[in-house]
């Protein structure tokens, strides 16, 4: 099995939903770039992805590809899946706690709570209302900034709900060039999903894809604050190559082990259960890689292509 | 039984591990093989497969961290004082980036003399770069 690749989509959400548009705000990143991906970090990643075929012609590798979508300026997606809600609640539990204690003031003669109050509204920030389309890991939450502190003024920055990727087709899909789909995941850090999809390497070419990527944006309506989805797209390319398979040993078909003979002398370090001999038999020496005319009796190598090849399908 | 026409020998590297400590040791590399003979050291670098001739052996490598790159660069018999057999493909480093591409198995040569074990050095190359490759000369084929 080859080395599953990864595809990073990495999104500038607040330039992106401001010029509503993905293209320049998107920085895509892949782990192929040993063997041959161009474009790392910009938005024109091209995934090389190497096939191999088999003599007969069938595929000898299989590659997986995986996204996985970032957000610049966000809170990490690392932090436990109930940070939003549970900073929500903390707040909420300051603000009872300091209005509690205006509340026991307010009785006093000549006392303005004016200050106390509007701390409190600081405190308290801003609920997101839930609505149909934002229930789920978006309902519950209050306006947070990317240290996690939350915001009441309406013109503050804010960190944005991470990119979801809500679909994978064109080209490379409608060609059957590549299978992607939305699978479960026990890794919260994508959500519980993730995007991936297997690879036929056995036609060569550029293909291009699109990636559906849904954005939030924080929206004011009738005196609610809500998180809003907008749907953007951003494209990129797989370059796939197919090259055949090779023996390692002797740089085409299948052959002899190259074991020299000579290398066959008893050894101090055994296996309990191997046999020592004391006497080797005296096998003639095989021919190297180099030598001329193979002599009568010699093991032969198979060192090039033409030789007699045995099946080379393996079994893996 | 009848005989397993191949056996295969699965190298599963800690990619980052061997790569962070320079070393294949210390579980970095674990061999297994699927003999049907009682092979000794599965799991450990020292693995020595029990092989009989004919049979096609069929070496690979697999990556514990699946999104980490590990191949095998190559595998190469060993003489008795360790020296490696000039016997195999002098023109094998020069593609490291096709590594890939390669399949490595062969068949256990008939004049194989039974009972010792035949050590060869297993080069695995994690990426590119000065220190991405790495070497054990621990496994054995024994033929039974």
């Amino acid at each position: 099995m080859a080395q599953q690749l990864a595809i990073i989509v990495l999104v500038d959400i607040g330039n992106a939903l401001e010029t509503n548009t993905l293209e320049g705000n998107t920085y895509l990143f892949d782990n192929m770039k040993l063997h041959g991906s161009e474009g790392q970090g910009t938005g024109d990643l091209v995934t090389a992805i190497h096939g191999a075929y088999w003599r007969d012609g069938s595929q000898a590798t299989e590659q997986v590809l995986n996204w996985l979508p970032y957000s610049l300026g966000s809170i990490p997606p690392t932090v436990p899946r109930s940070y939003q809600s549970d900073r929500a609640r903390q707040s909420d539990e300051q603000a009872l706690a300091e209005l509690e204690a205006v509340t026991a003031k307010a009785g006093a003669p000549g006392a303005d709570p004016t200050p106390e109050l509007d701390h409190i509204r600081q405190v308290a920030g801003r609920r997101v209302k839930t609505t149909r389309r934002t229930r789920g890991r978006l309902s519950g939450q209050k306006v947070l900034d990317v240290t996690g502190q939350v915001v009441t003024e309406a013109t503050a920055a804010y960190s944005y709900p991470g990119p979801v990727i809500t679909d994978i087709y064109g080209q490379a899909v409608d060609e059957k060039i590549m299978y992607p789909a939305e699978y479960g995941s026990p890794d919260l850090v994508t959500d519980g999903w993730y995007w991936s999809a297997t690879v036929d390497s056995s036609r060569p070419g550029t293909y291009a894809y699109t990636m559906r990527i849904q954005l939030h944006k924080l929206v004011q309506r009738g005196g609610e604050t809500l998180w809003e989805p907008v749907n953007l797209t951003c494209e990129s390319k797989l370059l796939i190559t197919s090259e055949p398979k090779r023996n390692g040993f002797t740089g085409a078909g299948l052959g002899w082990l190259p074991i020299a003979p000579q290398a066959a002398q008893p050894q101090t370090a055994q296996p309990q259960t191997a046999q020592p001999q004391t006497a080797q038999p005296q096998t003639p020496q095989p021919q190297t890689p180099q030598s001329a005319a193979p002599q009568p009796g010699a093991p032969q190598f198979p060192q090039s292509a033409g030789q007699p090849q045995a099946p080379a399908t393996p079994h893996s | 039984m009848a005989q397993k026409p191949q056996i295969n020998i699965i190298a599963v590297v800690d990619v980052i591990g061997a790569l962070s400590g320079r070393t294949l040791q210390n579980g970095n590399l674990c061999l297994v093989d699927n003999g049907d003979h009682s092979s000794t050291g599965q799991g450990t670098t020292d693995l020595c497969t029990f092989v009989r001739p004919g049979q096609v052996v069929q070496w690979s490598a697999l990556a514990v961290d699946l999104q980490t790159p590990v191949d095998i660069k190559s595998i190469t018999f060993l003489g008795p004082d360790g020296t490696p057999s000039p016997l195999g493909r002098r023109d094998a480093n020069g593609e490291s980036e096709k590594l890939d591409l390669e399949h490595w198995a062969g068949m256990v040569p008939p004049f194989l003399p039974p009972g010792v074990p035949h050590r060869y050095r297993l080069e695995l190359q994690m990426y590119e770069g000065e220190h991405s490759v790495l070497h054990v000369d621990t496994p054995a084929l024994l033929r039974v």
